[in-house]
């Protein structure tokens, strides 16, 4: 392990991706604005070229160049991230010169990282002519043509990314929350990016009122686990929980908490401005929020539910284990059932989103219930391994298909729709690629092999169903009544995504068997980024569920930094 | 899947690549599909590539081009020992019984083998064949136009299946391919479904192999219950490293060597669904609705040989000593299946005039043939001592004859596979060949019976428009008349009821629909004013305009009735000389393809007859199946190639085009080839692992010298007597009777290929001295039997209306008050629970906000309630 203090040799070596985004932010705010402004010097005629101001060129306006620029810098910091990790990882801290640690650079972090940065470059390549500079039809949306927008947009988008890295890499609850709130305000402008429309502004408000309430929640969690322990750190937080974690005030933290990151990943009954947003924002952002913004909020949740209020600190089963049981029983019914009468794709994207952090919840649950007493320990964290593996899987593929999904709305609501089921209708014959690629999400949504839908879900299950029968199985017989009350939400589970695949096929049926609403016959506008983007994620989709080995080899290998490090 | 079992696992470059084999054919499906819905119609997609048909020749050349490799790199480096490779598809570890961390492997592994290397090649190389006939048969008829990328997406995922299937490691993949074969072959029979005998035809296809294929699932599910005690870490249950493991099998057949019998037993009965066999076989002549190209993709290259392999991959279960003569009874009942069918199908052969059916009946009797010597080879190995140990572990003194027997008698049977394979391939496309030109010369000649029949307007059209034109009525007028709920559209039931009310016809709904696909222009299901105008009008001039003459010879010409072909010999040489050897092979004709194999067949089921008297059933089938099969092939060749036309249509029949030829030129070098494959030892390489080709017998010509002198002049005389019997009834009685009743000389001035002239000549000789008069044989009630093929679709028809149909009728019933009544209970409580859910999303941030306040307070009740 490397310990690095801030700007000391290394440090900008370490963090080089989020260093890229940096400079990244800082070229989009000068370039757009480059002009052939001249500066005279006082006093006489002569003129110097000062760039900033005056006329732009031709090529600074271009209304496409934030996209460009955002999507090339969020790709840089994706390589540099992936390089780092592949290239045989060294865990790297950067601590306080009083020794304190901020930031942890492992293969946790790093997979986070991966995640975000890739559903960041891909939503920023989506909006790249999202809307087509060149018409001019509607004059209210005028203003987004203009790149100036444009950029603040792109700007946005990049300190999403910084705080996910943040979040991703902290060691501290403090750091963790500075960085959920950086990405939570972008994401809360975003949603409400386009202000020319009603519902835009409407979401972008609903949901940065429930989320600044559930924040706000948070952070009183937050400040009585200061005011119980005297520091934020992670590794005194976990020592102290196992200590006396029993005690009032960090339980009440603990509750606080997890309201905070309950909304993050949109639990039932903190989701409900999840829908609204979802429904209100542009397609990629929706994209963004249920796959980035929600493996954000379980990264928090597991920080903040195995490393700090950590199982093993209790006896038998971790103190959370009902509460978040509860919960995750609550957030997948709940999510599917709503999701059967949607009628909005981007609703029912949502409602399904909401399911899908069920079953997260229902993976974590599983954790929770290991058994750490001597003797079990190795078992448990073999057990463990696998949960965090397959949760790390499934988020890292729903990035892949839902997104996609996402995206290919993003193309429709181009041209008005996206925002009925009909809007879709007859999309096969308007655009058989778009169609496949929409039928493919759909299915791998639902879970059907050999798509990656299926080999997270199918992992997760099995994660879940090993932690049930794992004391029971111990050289005896399996009696069913001694089987531990997880396994009931791997069935809740099984039950659940039989039910989605009602929703997610009805896109398919009214894609392939309806007619094109009337004005809706003609061809779907070309995108180049976008489809492109969309190509992206299908072939990932197929390819991580063909072959799966290699994504899970992976996952392991985050997964491994964070149980070896409990 | 570590092998526990004697298979050696060898990582060869080639068995790596192994899995793309089936997995380049399934890639180019959907690749196909898409392509096809994008580009339909487009020029460059229909003549350019073939509307799919060079997409997937590529992959199935890349496909032929990697067995290939894996084939030679078998023979040649690794020859005789078997292999496993494995892709697997995602590792995790699992909870196991009493070991927490299993790893559970998700993949598929591919068994290479001696057997598996024989099919993987006739699958292959036939399906590549066979897709290059494909572009020549099917584009060049327009009624497949803008059609045919869904015959060619269903070829190769079929050909995938069958490769699939070939390859697989366990038998569960086996029956997983299986399936996808039975899928694809219902696809592909009712390709032209919208003629109700091709629909009739696949279902009965369909429904008839599923009869066999759920007791080949039960016979699956009993052999893993017997098995999957002994599979070790990773490993399946049906793996064959695990049930074809000698020890495995010794276990089992200690305390269940009766369940394993029965096993094997029930799966033998989904062999016979898949192979056509007695008393299953009634799928397989209607199944020549099919496209030329699927007939003999099924009934040659694939399907059809899926139920032998299983049969064949039964063999280490009657091989191993724990089970010695234990199943001599399962093995009689497949020879003597096998013997039953070979003779009926041969029987019911003599009576067909439809060359294709011909072929169809031919499929069944030879697959009966192998059946009948994978039989007794399965006898001879189950009741023979022929390992080199006896079970007491003393050296076995009979060891290099018994074994020599086992493994003729097994190889005797696969090479007929082989041959057969070969053969009917390209009896197959030969018969498409002079179908599909007879058919071109009929359109040339007639060219108004085209087969659009549907183009044609339905009669109650004509009445309508002469109705309104008497009655005088103008068609806006009636169209608002009839357009009850003024919708502006008229649909199905408002046209039913006008027709009632106007006394032209009263139509039940489902003949309604012809009437509206010809009203409905725009294809919307609904019929507006302009379409109902426009159609009416045209169809009016068009009577007034007499046009109604067409109809008169529109005579039902059917061009796959030998009896509308003949003289076709100078017409399509190349053609008639691949029927020609393909026939001989069939026939068993000294030296050609399947008489090497036919042969040993007969011999070693005779062989087991000396020991077994029950035997003499199945031998005696086959001895007369013999001169049966030499009367129904010569006379299917001389009623088509020889004489003079029959009709006018059989003197127009030009030569066929390039891409059906070259297949035809290839497989009659490979079915003329036998001798060569006889002469490298196939017989004894196929079945056994130790042999490598050309190893015994000093090369290729010894083993030529040492096959000559077994068969012509074996030492022992009850075979060498057989061997001649067997000749004299196949290849002179059963021509001779042919030769003697059809064919006959060619007319004046048709020029023939040198080769046919002996044969022509044989035939004008003996129809000239020996003809008889048949017609009382056809006039008998037999004759009749026969062609209504023994009356069996006749009474399963009967069983299926009084017995299925009637508990159909009840099980409908329940079906739809108790499971579809709870089904639409669950989905309508679903949905009210969905309304009632998202009605408590209001909209209102309020709401939100005390809903997670309301949340908070839970989540403190629940961990407080659990510290407490």
């Amino acid at each position: 392990m490397e310990q690095i203090e801030p700007f000391a040799e290394g440090f900008v070596l370490a963090l080089a991706p989020e260093f890229v985004l940096v400079i990244g932010l800082f070229t989009l705010m000068i370039v757009p604005n480059m002009g052939d402004a001249k500066f005279r010097i006082p006093l006489t005629q002569i003129r110097v070229p000062w760039l900033f101001g005056g006329k732009r060129g031709k090529l600074d306006s271009d209304p496409r160049l934030p996209g460009l620029f955002a999507t090339v810098f969020f790709t840089i910091a994706f390589g540099l991230s992936a390089v780092s990790f592949m290239g045989g990882m060294n865990k790297t801290q950067i601590i306080t010169p009083g020794g304190t640690t901020m930031l942890q650079i492992d293969e946790f972090s790093r997979m986070f990282e991966l995640i975000f940065f890739g559903a960041l470059a891909l939503a920023s390549a989506a909006s790249v002519n999202r809307l087509p500079a060149t018409s001019r039809a509607d004059r209210s949306l005028n203003g987004l043509y203009n790149n100036r927008r444009q950029v603040d947009f792109y700007i946005l988008l990049i300190t999403t990314g910084l705080g996910m890295a943040v979040v991703a890499l902290s060691q501290d609850l403090f750091m963790l929350f500075i960085g959920l709130e950086l990405a939570s305000f972008s994401t809360y402008v975003l949603v409400s990016f386009i202000k020319e429309s009603k519902e835009g502004t409407e979401a972008g408000m609903k949901y940065f009122i429930v989320g600044s309430v559930a924040s706000g929640v948070g952070l009183y969690g937050l400040s009585l686990l200061y005011l119980w322990s005297g520091s934020l750190q992670f590794a005194d937080l976990s020592v102290a929980f196992a200590e006396n974690g029993m005690e009032a005030l960090p339980l009440i933290a603990l509750g606080m908490l997890l309201v905070g990151f309950g909304f993050k990943v949109s639990a039932a009954p903190f989701h409900f401005a999840a829908p609204d947003a979802y429904a209100g924002a542009a397609a990629p952002v929706a994209g963004l929020l249920a796959t980035a913004s929600k493996a954000m909020g379980v990264l928090g949740l597991l920080r903040l539910l195995l490393v700090v209020a950590s199982p093993e600190a209790t006896e038998g089963s971790a103190v959370w284990l009902v509460a978040l049981g509860v919960l995750s029983v609550i957030t997948m019914t709940w999510g599917n059932l709503a999701a059967l009468g949607s009628t909005n794709p981007k609703r029912m994207l949502a409602y399904s989103s909401v399911a899908h952090a069920g079953y997260m919840l229902a993976a974590i649950t599983a954790i929770g219930a290991l058994n750490w007493e001597e003797g079990h320990v190795d078992m448990s964290n073999d057990a463990a391994l696998v949960v965090v593996t397959a949760l790390i899987f499934h988020l890292t593929v729903l990035v892949c298909f839902k997104l996609g999904a996402f995206l290919v709305l993003s193309l429709l609501e181009s041209e008005k729709g996206g925002h009925t089921l009909e809007s879709l209708g007859g999309l096969a014959k308007r655009d058989p690629f778009l169609a496949a690629a929409m039928f493919i999400f759909m299915m791998s949504l639902a879970g059907v092999p050999p798509l990656s839908g299926f080999v997270s879900k199918l992992l997760v299950i099995m994660g879940i169903v090993k932690v049930a029968l794992l004391d029971v199985t111990v050289n005896s017989d399996l009696v069913f009544s001694d089987i531990h009350w997880v396994w009931y939400l791997a069935l809740l589970m099984v039950i659940n995504s039989a039910i989605s695949v009602f929703y997610y096929l009805r896109v398919g049926l009214v894609m392939y068997f309806h007619e094109p609403e009337e004005g809706r016959e003609g061809p779907l506008p070309k995108g180049m980024p976008v489809r492109f983007a969309i190509i992206a994620c299908l072939a990932t989709t197929i390819y991580f569920g063909v072959g799966a080995n290699q994504l899970i080899a992976l996952c392991e290998a985050a997964a491994n930094a964070l149980v070896g490090a409990w | 899947m570590a092998g526990s079992g004697s298979s050696e696992i060898v990582h060869s470059t080639a068995a790596q690549y192994a899995p793309y084999i089936l997995l380049l054919p399934m890639l180019a499906f959907p690749v196909i599909l898409f392509l096809g819905k994008m580009f339909n119609g487009n020029k460059v997609w229909k003549e350019t590539l073939k509307e799919g048909g060079l997409i997937a020749l590529a992959f199935m050349a890349a496909s032929l081009g990697l067995s290939i490799w894996l084939i030679s790199d078998f023979i040649g480096a690794y020859g005789g020992v078997e292999k496993l490779s494995d892709w697997t598809w995602f590792t995790s570890s699992m909870w196991s019984t009493g070991v927490v961390t299993t790893e559970i492997t998700f993949g598929f592994g591919v068994h290479i083998d001696h057997i598996t290397v024989m099919l993987l090649f006739i699958a292959s190389f036939l399906c590549l064949l066979i897709n290059t006939f494909a572009i020549g048969y099917m584009n060049t008829d327009p009624i497949n136009d803008n059609r045919n990328h869904r015959f060619y997406a269903e070829f190769v995922l079929f050909c995938s299946g069958m490769l699939g299937m070939v390859l697989a490691d366990s038998f569960l993949w086996l029956f997983i391919f299986w399936e996808l074969m039975g899928l694809c072959s219902y696809l592909l029979i009712g390709f032209y479904y919208e003629r109700p005998s091709a629909a009739y035809a696949a279902k009965k296809a369909f429904l008839t192999t599923r009869v066999g294929d759920v007791f080949l699932m039960v016979g699956l599910a009993m052999l893993w219950s017997l098995f999957h005690p002994y599979a070790g870490v990773g490993e399946g249950g049906l793996d064959y490293s695990v049930v074809f493991y000698e020890g495995n099998i010794d276990k089992v057949a200690a305390s269940n060597a009766g369940t394993l019998a029965w096993a094997l037993g029930l799966m033998f009965i989904g062999a016979v669904g898949k192979s056509a066999q007695f008393p299953l076989h009634v799928w397989l002549p209607d199944a020549m609705e099919g496209p030329t190209p699927v007939s003999a993709l099924i009934h040659a290259a694939t399907m059809v040989n899926a139920g032998l392999y299983l049969v064949a991959r039964m063999f280490p279960f009657f091989a191993v000593d724990s089970m010695h003569g234990e199943l001599a009874d399962l093995a009689f009942i497949i020879a003597a299946i096998g013997g039953t069918t070979a003779v009926m199908a041969a029987a019911i052969a003599f009576v067909q005039h439809d060359l294709k059916k011909v072929l169809a009946y031919s499929t069944m009797s030879q697959l009966a043939y192998i059946f009948t010597g994978l039989g007794a080879a399965l006898y001879l190995a189950n009741t023979l001592h022929w390992h080199e140990y006896l079970p007491d572990g003393t050296k076995n003194p009979d060891y290099y004859v018994n074994h020599g027997i086992v493994i003729v008698a097994f190889g005797a049977a696969l090479f007929h596979l082989f041959n057969h394979a070969m053969a009917k391939g390209m009896l197959f496309m030969a018969s498409g060949a002079v179908i599909h030109e007879v058919h071109h010369a009929h359109h040339h000649l007639h060219p108004h019976d085209d087969h659009d029949h549907h183009q044609e307007d339905p009669e109650e059209l004509l009445m309508l428009a002469n109705y309104l034109q008497d009655t005088g009525q103008s068609v806006f007028g009636f169209f608002n008349a009839i357009d009850l709920d003024q919708s502006g559209y008229i649909d199905t039931f408002e046209f039913q009821k006008a027709l009632k009310e106007a006394n032209i016809a009263d139509l039940p709904p489902w003949e309604m629909q012809p009437l509206m696909a010809a009203l409905d222009m725009d294809g919307n299901g609904r019929i507006d004013v302009p379409e109902l105008e426009l159609t009416l009008g045209r169809i009016h001039l068009a009577s007034l305009a007499g046009g109604d003459d067409h109809h008169d010879h529109h005579d039902e010409f059917d061009a796959q009735s030998m009896e509308n072909m003949g003289g076709l010999a100078s017409k399509m040489p190349l053609t008639a000389t691949a029927m020609l050897v393909g026939s001989l092979s069939i026939m068993g004709f000294p030296l050609i393809g399947g008489f090497w194999s036919k042969e040993g067949i007969i011999a070693n089921t005779w062989r087991v007859a000396l020991d077994d008297p029950r035997f003499f059933y199945p031998a005696m089938c086959v001895l007369l199946g013999a001169g049966m099969t030499g009367f129904y092939m010569s006379r299917m060749w001389l009623k088509t190639f020889a004489g003079s036309p029959k009709t006018d249509v059989a003197a127009h029949v030009h030569p066929t085009n390039t891409w059906i030829k070259t297949p035809l030129f290839i497989l009659t070098f490979f079915s003329l080839a036998g001798i060569l494959f006889a002469s490298m030892g196939f017989t004894h390489w196929a079945p056994d692992i130790e042999y490598g080709l050309m190893s015994d017998h000093g090369g290729l010509w010894g083993g030529f010298v040492y096959e000559m002198e077994h068969v012509f002049a074996n030492e022992k005389m009850f075979f060498f007597i057989l061997t001649y019997v067997a000749l004299f009834i196949g290849a002179v009685v059963g021509p001779g009777l042919a030769l003697s009743l059809y064919g006959g000389k060619l007319d004046e001035g048709e020029e023939v290929l040198p080769w046919f002239g002996p044969v022509l000549a044989l035939n004008q000789l003996v129809k000239g001295r020996y003809h008889w008069d048949n017609s009382s044989f056809g006039q008998s009630g037999f004759a009749t039997a026969l062609e209504n093929r023994l009356y069996f679709d006749h009474y399963y028809d009967l069983a299926m209306l009084k017995i299925v149909a009637a508990f159909s009728f009840k099980a409908a019933e329940a079906d739809s008050s108790v499971i579809d009544g709870t089904v639409k209970t669950i989905e309508r409580t679903s949905q009210q629970l969905s309304t009632k859910l998202r009605s408590l999303t209001t909209g209102s941030a309020r709401d939100y906000i005390l809903m997670a306040a309301l949340g908070t307070l839970g989540l403190f009740a629940l961990i407080w309630g659990v510290v407490a």
